[in-house]
């Protein structure tokens, strides 16, 4: 490791290293599921995460059902399971205005 | 590095695409001590800077931000370097002499047109004797940036010396395949291969055939690559931001060609960057003691094929939902 540049960085997806201990880690998985719950109804899928096994679980609305290991994933698996594209730049990510709680 | 034989002080420019580890290089460099007399000019064609953060090593370092030096920043950087002539000239310069510049290109510039500037300045032409022109080379991008992008090329024509970086985590033939495309673009280089700023050993590629490269001289209709800059807002978390920013990278990573930025987060302050698809581990930087004259919570994403304000209201979609 090279004290000027501080690698080895933190392991994980990257996505994964803003929080800071292992509740807030846990928060940030429930907080997660609910962005990603926000996102994905537009597509008619479900995001899931109980925290309990690692990974977030996709659902349609039939039923069908993929667990995808981090974010990377989940939008590989959304496609897949929505048969459209997911794009951020697209109005229908953000077409449900503002995130409801 | 010494520019003791006239007096001159010798300029090595450091150049390379967007992502293709400079700072990463020189970061190490400084930390070993090269450059230690040397002025550190960083430029960033966005308008927040991001990685003279990570220069601290720099004895002396200044920022030109927000406009390419080899276009429409060439006349601010010709103006800094005649000042650190100036100085070096004066009775003000402190501390030890200065015996060199280190650029530190944006990743959109051609080295080419910097020198040629330099070179042609009446000021500087008796100041500062161009040295080595050093570009990296991502060895995990390169390959696909050779085949797309006239600039990436440019870039390495222009280069004395070739620095393949992230060797450990290529792919071998291919990595072979991009030596040898390096050699027949540039056959008078010097190739060096690096992990972290680390030197480190190239694979034997003499009898590899090189990559086949296509035209691109009918290329010049493409939209040029530009930076736009975020703010993310204060009630984004990091969550949400990661949640966007990685949806983004799997349906643009190949328009989105560069992301860096500092968000804060419980963790600290994270540096976020990324190449293409690839985001590196994000980094914890210091908090700052001084003042807040560093734009934390913004980003810049450098590409093309989608308007900036888009980008803006995509991400602005997550704002005032914050609860972590």
């Amino acid at each position: 490791m090279c004290s000027a540049c501080g690698f080895p960085a933190a392991p994980g997806h990257w996505t994964e290293a803003g929080a800071a201990d292992a509740p807030d880690r846990l928060r940030a998985r429930f907080r997660r599921a609910q962005v990603l719950q926000s996102v994905l109804a537009a597509y008619g899928l479900t995001a899931h995460d109980g925290a309990q096994v690692p990974g977030i679980q996709i659902s349609t609305l039939s039923g069908d059902h993929t667990m995808a290991r981090d974010l990377a994933e989940v939008w590989v698996t959304a496609e897949r399971l929505a048969g459209r594209a997911v794009d951020p730049l697209d109005p229908r990510f953000t077409g449900g205005g503002k995130e409801e709680n | 590095m010494t520019g003791k034989s006239d007096g001159r002080m010798r300029l090595t420019v450091l150049g390379g695409f967007l992502g293709s580890g400079k700072t990463t290089w020189l970061r190490h460099q400084l930390h070993r001590g090269l450059f230690k007399d040397a002025f550190v000019v960083v430029n960033e064609a966005a308008e927040t800077p991001v990685d003279d953060a990570l220069l601290g090593a720099a004895s002396r370092l200044a920022v030109l931000a927000g406009g390419c030096v080899c276009c429409d920043g060439k006349a601010d950087l010709i103006a800094l370097l005649r000042k650190i002539c100036d100085n070096r000239s004066g009775f003000d310069s402190r501390g030890p002499r200065l015996e060199g510049i280190v650029l530190e290109t944006s990743g959109l510039a051609d080295p080419g047109p910097i020198v040629e500037a330099i070179r042609g300045d009446p000021v500087l032409a008796h100041h500062i004797v161009v040295g080595k022109i050093a570009v990296a080379v991502d060895a995990l991008h390169a390959l696909s940036q050779l085949r797309s992008e006239p600039l990436g090329r440019r870039q390495i024509e222009t280069a004395d010396r070739l620095i393949v970086t992230k060797v450990d985590e290529a792919d071998g033939p291919a990595l072979k395949r991009l030596l040898a495309a390096l050699r027949l673009i540039n056959p008078g280089a010097e190739l060096i291969g690096a992990v972290k700023g680390s030197e480190a050993a190239l694979p034997p590629f003499d009898s590899v055939e090189p990559e086949v490269l296509p035209d691109l001289s009918g290329d010049a209709g493409r939209p040029p690559l530009f930076p736009a800059r975020l703010a993310i807002d204060e009630t984004i978390d990091w969550t949400a931001f990661s949640v966007w920013l990685s949806a983004l990278l799997h349906a643009r990573g190949d328009d989105v060609v560069r992301v860096k930025g500092v968000v804060r987060t419980p963790a600290g302050r994270l540096l976020v960057q990324s190449v293409r698809k690839i985001v590196q581990p994000p980094e914890i930087l210091p908090e700052q003691t001084g003042g807040p004259d560093r734009e934390d919570n913004t980003i810049i994403v450098i590409g093309r094929g989608y308007r900036a304000e888009d980008l803006r209201r995509s991400l602005h979609h997550f704002a005032g939902a914050r609860r972590v």
